[in-house]
């Protein structure tokens, strides 16, 4: 394996290297191993070792389909975690139990302002918006998760669902407008 | 399935330096995707119904060659 003769190339060079020589897939393991386990952990409510497994199955994928990958102005970090994404769909949908993820209260709050459903909120506000969330299907979530929990911008975000950044403002600020009414409807 | 649930506490979800090292080994990266992909060395003999076949084939290709 060549271990210590990659420090002197872009990204754009390992990743050409890469895919002719998988050998050359350890430095950008490397590279983006934290970003992307910091990732699953966080989709996954701080579950470590169900996260290792996610990570590592992402990087798996992407040694595999590593021939796949084009440089279309996007960075390969995008490309890691539309994988890691679609990983930790995977294992939702796999898993027969309910699995909780926690939500810190700050992103709550974020939600809540983004919203415009006020500024300040009781605990029990909070839990309210907590089950409207619930409540909504799993791409909602998802794209919820991405740009609120994982605090993604929306260049990332369109990025992971190959869409323009504009459309990926779109989809959120829909879905804001959603839980807003819902919010409405409920007081 | 996935539900959300409202932290109790203030601590920030995230992995400490500690749990990223953990978990963080190229060498077995490497290693499990070599039992991913590799290929089953099974011996042709030790697969009875490919032997089989094999011997099949070679029965007909015999037969044809002596038919002539």
């Amino acid at each position: 394996m060549k271990r210590n003769d990659h420090k002197h190339l872009s990204e754009n060079e390992l990743i050409a290297l890469a895919k002719k020589d998988k050998s050359y897939f350890g430095a950008l393991y490397e590279m983006y191993f934290e970003p992307i386990y910091r990732f699953t952990f966080k989709r996954l409510g701080g579950d470590e070792d169900v996260a290792a497994d996610v990570t590592q199955l992402t990087f798996m994928k992407a040694m595999i389909h590593i021939q796949q990958y084009e440089d279309r102005g996007f960075a390969f970090k995008s490309w890691l975690y539309r994988i890691a994404q679609n990983e930790v769909n995977m294992y939702f949908r796999k898993e027969q139990k309910t699995k909780h993820v926690s939500i810190e209260k700050r992103h709550i709050s974020e939600i809540c302002q983004e919203a415009q459903l006020g500024r300040y909120m009781s605990i029990e506000e909070q839990e309210r918006l907590v089950q409207l969330l619930n409540e909504m299907e799993d791409e909602a979530l998802d794209l919820i998760e991405l740009r609120f929990f994982q605090e993604l911008s929306f260049k990332e975000i369109a990025t992971i669902y190959n869409i323009s950044e504009a459309n990926a403002k779109m989809r959120v600020y829909r879905i804001l407008e959603r839980l807003h009414k819902k919010w409405e409807q409920g007081s | 399935m996935r539900k959300f649930k409202l932290q109790s506490d203030e601590r920030p979800i995230e992995p400490s330096h500690a749990q990223i090292d953990r978990h963080k080994n190229v060498e077995r990266f490497y290693h499990d995707y070599e039992l991913l992909t590799k290929r089953s060395k099974k011996p042709i003999y030790r697969d009875r119904k490919l032997y089989l076949l094999m011997v099949l084939i070679g029965i007909i290709l015999f037969l044809l060659f002596f038919e002539d």
